[in-house]
């Protein structure tokens, strides 16, 4: 059953009872460059990692490196070892991810242009079911795998020295750039480039962000309130949670 | 704080509790966009992690006095790995 706010036990603002649903289906839908069934399994394996009680993912917690303990994650079983790993990585411990693991991850499991695709449909599962279990609602089914294969992109103008992946370089005057940074290079701060080497998975994540936060031009507007929270209100959970993330940026 | 808590967490006794206090002072809208932002910082901390992502320049010089007097500088990625620099 496709994911739906009309049960939902408290009022679910309309641009979210929108967006979230379309982001959900999204990740049922062929990707880039992963399959439907990918992208459904990587969402699985997302939610299994969030709830389980992964032993590895506890000793790696707890451990002064998490790069120093191997074993094998409780896992459903679905994908490859490798991108297993990465997912439980990315839910358990994301605030200790280094680059030489992205390197040695996209040198060895898969490609650039996949991990950032399969990053993309693990923070909107993680995304949808934290409001879903913030509100009181159940995690949402997951999506049925539909039919047909990945349709390839690779964004013309990418920037390889910002971050770890490829991002969408601000200073070209193209359409992707106009999309994902409207107001020009000032606009383009870096999470807003994260995900623009997979076009389609930024496009997602960002419908879903946009809703759930505020748009820039509300965020910067303190002389007006436009959630039932206040802009203060706003920041102090998502420091905290950012805190408890040890999400530095 | 505690609903920012309990909602990323795993402790259902927690999150109803919290829940309902956020309810109680804020109303059920209030809920809603708690859950929102509980939710959006909970998936964009985890887009930041593991792209790799720096600090933009401006933000790092804002921040500069606050995070030398809290230590935060010793968490980022070049503090972990030992090489003695400011995260950037």
């Amino acid at each position: 059953m496709a994911l739906s706010f009309d049960a939902a036990p408290v009022p679910v603002r309309d641009d979210i009872r929108q967006a979230l649903p379309n982001v959900w289906a999204a990740i049922g839908k062929p990707g880039t460059w992963l399959t439907a069934e990918e992208r459904v399994a990587i969402a699985a394996e997302t939610r299994h990692a969030y709830g389980s009680d992964c032993a590895l993912c506890a000793e790696r917690k707890e451990a002064l490196s998490p790069y120093a303990v191997d074993g094998e994650h409780d896992s459903l079983g679905d994908l490859p070892t490798a991108w297993i790993d990465i997912i439980h990585r990315i839910v358990s411990d994301p605030g200790r991810l280094m680059e030489h693991w992205y390197e040695q991850v996209t040198t060895n499991v898969l490609p650039d242009t996949k991990y950032v695709e399969l990053v993309g449909v693990v923070v909107c599962t993680v995304g949808v079911d934290t409001f879903c279990r913030g509100i009181g609602m159940d995690a949402p089914d997951l999506p049925t795998p539909q039919a047909g294969e990945p349709v390839p992109e690779t964004p013309e103008h990418l920037n390889r020295e910002l971050a770890w992946v490829p991002t969408l370089d601000p200073h070209h005057d193209g359409p992707l750039q106009k999309e994902f940074f409207p107001g020009g290079p000032p606009t383009a701060a870096h999470i807003r480039r994260a995900l623009t080497y997979v076009p389609a998975t930024a496009r997602s994540f960002w419908e879903m962000a946009n809703t759930l936060y505020l748009n820039g031009q509300q965020m910067r507007d303190f002389d007006n309130e436009y959630r039932a929270i206040t802009h203060a209100q706003i920041e102090l959970v998502a420091g905290r949670v950012s805190a408890l993330n040890q999400c530095v940026y | 704080m505690a609903f920012a808590e309990a909602a990323i967490g795993t402790d259902t006794a927690a999150l109803d509790a919290a829940r309902a206090r956020v309810v109680e002072e804020l109303g059920p809208e209030g809920l809603c966009d708690t859950a929102a932002i509980a939710a959006l910082f909970n998936a964009i901390d985890r887009v930041a992690d593991s792209t790799g992502i720096p600090l933009e320049e401006e933000k790092a010089s804002l921040t500069e006095t606050m995070r030398e007097q809290l230590g935060i500088n010793s968490f980022g990625r070049h503090g972990m790995e030992g090489m003695g620099q400011a995260a950037e």
